[in-house]
């Protein structure tokens, strides 16, 4: 098969340029430093020639990356964890039926405040990703390549418009539009992409059908992440047999966000350790996958495998690859609180659920972490969670519910102190989540 | 192609629609208002008596927001 043929000869050839073949299969060259409230500089973008100097140049993607896909397993990071090659078959049947060329879509637009893994990526390997996205268009046959990013002069953009420069003086490949949407948190949201992208606001859609089939003004649509791309670049190269299934997860600690390119092998201990979490003592808890994700007791994650797999089964997700581990002498219903204002603010007051249903709840939270909710605040909570679940146009409020419902869980004891009108002495602490994303030079 | 399911059901588009709440009204078997006026609709397939209702509702709602799909798509 031609594939094999390929593949082998791209292998020979990364093994003549250079020895260390299990460096070229790792999506990050080292972990990364971002510290927070402090403008920092980004570290050199990499060039063109240095990413073709390494792997070489990227073989032309047909039927047999789908057999790859299959054979990985590789899902997306949407939140839904939908296998990558499902989605192409579905898209590349639209094509064939509606006779529209797909549109397809990396996804630079990090939303979640502590994640830095789309970022670390873009700088570290930023043709890698574009790599993957010519991949997509070839195996789907569409013609519209778009990058999407966060406005607001990010500065990762003008490294962009640079990547992309470079590739249209060298390479003879499809163009990419670089495409900046606001910098809202629901923007990277792949229903507000492809509403945005036919021209409307850059909020979520309801829609009846799938984005594969009809997507961007009706043309079936891809929307990866830049992660998911970075590792169709790789196994476009490489193969599956020596593809290396590992998980970009950012450690938000002491101020600085730390991504990692963690192993399956790996537990959560050993992520947030190398994530820079340095006290002699556990985390009381971690809250997993961001803001819409969930908190976890550390006697029941440490020892979890970093592999969404083994986490789906456990009940859990990487979500957004955000894992914060909580000081003890912090407060989680504090900082819960924070995420529920943060999240209630930041939704699209598109559907009843975000207009009434997250501000209703947050108050509720911050009243509690203050100290002064009621009983009956604690019924309204519950009612309101689940009247609220499941009921958006997207899963913004589902999110806003898994976190709040986990914090009550995982913070029993001092939700019943605080409810008493004894709030615990860590909520009068500082906050440690950030809210922002940093500002980088 | 999934399976055919057999009956329909009633589905609204969460950001047409304004918690008016004419559905809840209409179609009391089929919709119930949340605190907030904004319609739960249980994603179950509809009996005969409970389409009837639905079909008042959709017509009835001032937002058009109201669909009826009459099997299941993926």
């Amino acid at each position: 098969m031609v594939w094999h043929v390929r593949r082998r000869v791209a292998a020979l050839e990364v093994r003549a340029l250079r020895p260390g073949r299990r460096d070229d299969l790792a999506l990050l060259d080292k972990s990364v430093v971002f510290p927070d409230n402090k403008p920092g500089v980004l570290p050199a973008a990499q060039t063109l020639a240095s990413h073709l100097a390494r792997l070489g140049p990227r073989p032309v993607a047909d039927e047999s990356l789908f057999d790859a896909l299959d054979e990985l397993d590789l899902t997306g990071r949407g939140g839904g964890h939908f296998p990558v090659a499902r989605k192409w078959r579905a898209a590349r049947d639209g094509v064939r039926s509606s006779g529209r060329s797909a549109v397809v879509v990396a996804n630079a637009a990090e939303s979640e405040p502590a994640s830095a893994k789309d970022l670390a990526l873009l700088v570290q390997r930023p043709h890698l990703v574009l790599d993957g996205l010519v991949c997509v268009a070839e195996a789907v046959e569409a013609r519209d390549l778009v990058l999407w990013t966060h406005g607001d002069g990010h500065p990762l953009h003008g490294r962009l418009v640079q990547a992309l420069h470079e590739r249209r003086a060298t390479l003879h490949e499809p163009v990419v539009r670089l495409v900046s949407g606001p910098s809202s948190y629901v923007s990277g949201e792949s229903s507000a992409i492809v509403r945005a992208l036919a021209g409307g606001p850059a909020l979520p859609q309801f829609t009846l059908e799938h984005a594969t089939s009809g997507g961007v003004s009706g043309a079936p649509t891809l929307v990866h992440n830049v992660d998911t791309l970075a590792r169709i670049g790789l196994l476009a190269r490489f193969g599956p047999a020596s593809a290396r299934r590992t998980s970009l997860v950012t450690v938000f600690t002491a101020g600085h966000r730390t991504v990692v390119e963690a192993d399956e092998t790996w537990r959560i201990v050993d992520a947030v350790r190398a994530g820079g979490w340095s006290a002699d003592e556990s985390p009381q808890a971690v809250l997993m996958g961001g803001y819409g994700g969930q908190w976890l007791p550390w006697a029941e994650a440490a020892h979890l495998a970093v592999h969404e797999p083994t986490l789906r089964s456990a009940g859990t997700s990487l979500g957004a690859g955000v894992l914060v581990p909580l000081p003890t002498d912090r407060c989680g219903l504090t900082e819960t609180a924070r995420i529920a204002r943060f999240l209630a603010d930041s939704g699209a007051r598109q559907c009843g659920p975000c207009l009434f249903g997250l501000p209703a709840l947050a108050e509720i939270v911050v009243s509690l972490a203050r100290g002064r909710a009621s009983r009956g605040d604690l019924r309204r909570l519950q009612r309101w969670s689940a009247e609220v679940s499941g009921r958006g146009a997207c899963h913004h409020p589902d999110g806003a519910v898994r976190v709040i419902t986990s914090a009550l869980q995982v913070f029993g004891d001092d939700c019943a102190a605080h409810r008493r009108g004894r709030p615990c002495a860590g909520s009068r602490a500082p906050g440690i989540l950030p809210f922002r994303t940093t500002v980088l030079a | 192609m999934r399976k055919r399911a057999p009956g329909s059901r009633l589905v609204v588009d969460p950001v047409t629609c304004d918690g008016i709440g004419m559905c809840a009204h209409l179609a009391p078997d089929v919709v119930r208002a949340d605190s907030w006026g904004y319609p739960i609709i249980a994603g179950d397939t509809l009996t005969t008596r409970e389409e009837r209702q639905a079909r008042k509702a959709i017509a009835g709602c001032p937002r058009k927001a109201l669909l009826l799909i009459e099997h299941c798509g993926p």
